[in-house]
């Protein structure tokens, strides 16, 4: 069990940004009838979420969260040493996007930049990752994106998956600070490889016509290899069999419980594993912030989208202890023990569409 | 938990009416047990049972007695 405790640095702040397309459940009631679709609203939790047009990219979410941030802040562009970028819905996977971020958001060329490849887990990895550069490698300020366009991924005619993702992307401020720990836990086992997966999506399974085509599933679910799949009653028991454990060892490790925790914010995967989970666990229903119904499942966005939306006020007006945790694609997990704020909480920002930065063009030959 | 429970619960999950299942069904004729229900049973196994089953056995399962085998040993005897 990888166990990490972070020390000297402090979360300046959190932005969200969505994209100013709200869509609701219903309008899917054409393709799979009005009473499933019910059905799967009320079991997943998602009523709205907000959905990329086409042309919109992570980046530009991404893009929209840091400058909201770095306003708030009014942080010095050139202070910035690092900014990486978790993601699984890249705009480009060559160059890495966080090198554009860097680009785009005017930051000095002395600063680091990095794309990392993770989702449900991705937020708290993204944490782990930005504190120890602070902490340890000397690293003034870091800026840690996360987000996610999943819609894209999913194909609308497949149940399992049509209705339950949200776009949205964050931005994160780290930067050198006193206070006590933070506390990470972090696993992975990739034999859960072939149960969410996006099969044609790099080098292993190379995109063809056929990969390109949808064809019927279980349950006639009709999906490409291009699109993403995932076995709901797999995953499901992963996360009973990794994620209560998980809870333990992070509290153990951090010398926190359950009543010195003011919230447990988890990846906001679906409303019916977040309330098993959270009644199998023993926590207490008001400790556990549940926003599904606003965004769906934000993949890398959810925890600090939920922070955002459900914790603003709270976390922009006095400390809090909080325990994050992260599980799912890989399979991968998280968990981190913190304490933060008060600090900056701006609102969800809506990204409008002339925000899409212009796509490229073939240089003229 | 008595088989007879365990049943009653699997007739709340596919909406079948209270007491018609007996085990022989098999879960293709079943038009409820479908992924919702699956997740919803593998959770009722948690926290009824405190039991968290494969779901590849889960899918492997025929009849609604072979998803009773998969506890088997957790249940108590029904009431004579």
């Amino acid at each position: 069990m990888a166990v990490s405790k972070v020390s000297g640095v402090r979360l300046a702040g959190i932005a969200s940004a969505v994209p100013d397309h709200k869509h609701h459940f219903s309008e899917l009631a054409g393709t799979f009838g009005s009473e499933e679709v019910k059905k799967i609203s009320d079991s997943t939790g998602v009523v709205e979420r907000y959905l990329v047009p086409p042309g919109m990219c992570t980046s530009d979410l991404a893009y929209a969260a840091a400058e909201k941030l770095l306003a708030e802040l009014g942080w010095e562009r050139s202070t910035v040493d690092a900014v990486i970028l978790v993601s699984q819905t890249l705009d480009y996977v060559l160059p890495a996007t966080a090198c554009t971020l860097q680009h785009r958001l005017g930051l000095s060329k002395g600063c680091a930049a990095f794309d990392v490849g993770l989702g449900c887990s991705g937020y708290v990895y993204g944490l782990w990752l930005a504190s120890t550069l602070v902490a340890g490698g000397g690293l003034r300020r870091v800026l840690l994106l996360a987000g996610d366009c999943s819609s894209t991924t999913a194909s609308p005619e497949d149940r399992s998956v049509a209705m339950l993702f949200g776009d949205a992307a964050t931005a994160t401020a780290l930067e050198r600070g006193d206070g006590p720990p933070m506390t990470f836990v972090l696993g992975t086992d990739g034999g859960g490889r072939d149960h969410l997966i996006i099969p044609a999506s790099a080098c292993r399974v190379p995109r063809t016509a056929e990969t390109a085509t949808r064809t019927a599933r279980e349950g006639g679910n009709l999906r490409s290899d291009q699109e993403l799949y995932m076995n709901g009653a797999e995953i499901f028991t992963f996360t009973l069999r990794e994620v209560p454990p998980l809870m333990k060892a992070v509290l153990a490790e951090s010398g926190t419980t359950v009543e010195s925790t003011d919230a447990f914010v988890f990846h906001q995967a679906n409303k019916f594993m977040l309330d098993h989970l959270a009644k199998r666990m023993k926590l207490p229903v008001e400790k556990v912030p549940v926003v599904l119904a606003r965004y769906g499942n934000t993949s890398s966005a959810s925890i600090p989208l939920a922070m955002t939306d459900a914790l603003g006020p709270r976390l922009s007006a006095q400390r809090q202890r909080l325990l994050l945790a992260g599980f799912g694609v890989g399979y991968s997990w998280g968990a981190v023990a913190l304490e933060c704020g008060p600090m900056a909480m701006p609102e969800v920002v809506r990204v409008p569409d002339e925000a899409i930065l212009e796509g490229w063009e073939a240089p003229a030959s | 938990m008595t088989q007879r429970d365990f049943l009653a619960q699997i007739e709340e999950l596919v909406e079948a009416p209270p007491g018609s299942l007996k085990g022989p069904e098999p879960l293709s004729g079943l038009e409820r047990w479908d992924s919702l229900a699956v997740v919803g049973f593998i959770a009722m196994v948690d926290e009824k049972l405190e039991l968290t089953l494969s779901a590849q056995k889960i899918a492997a399962a025929k009849t609604v007695n072979e998803l009773v085998a998969l506890v088997g040993g957790r249940l108590s005897l029904d009431a004579a």
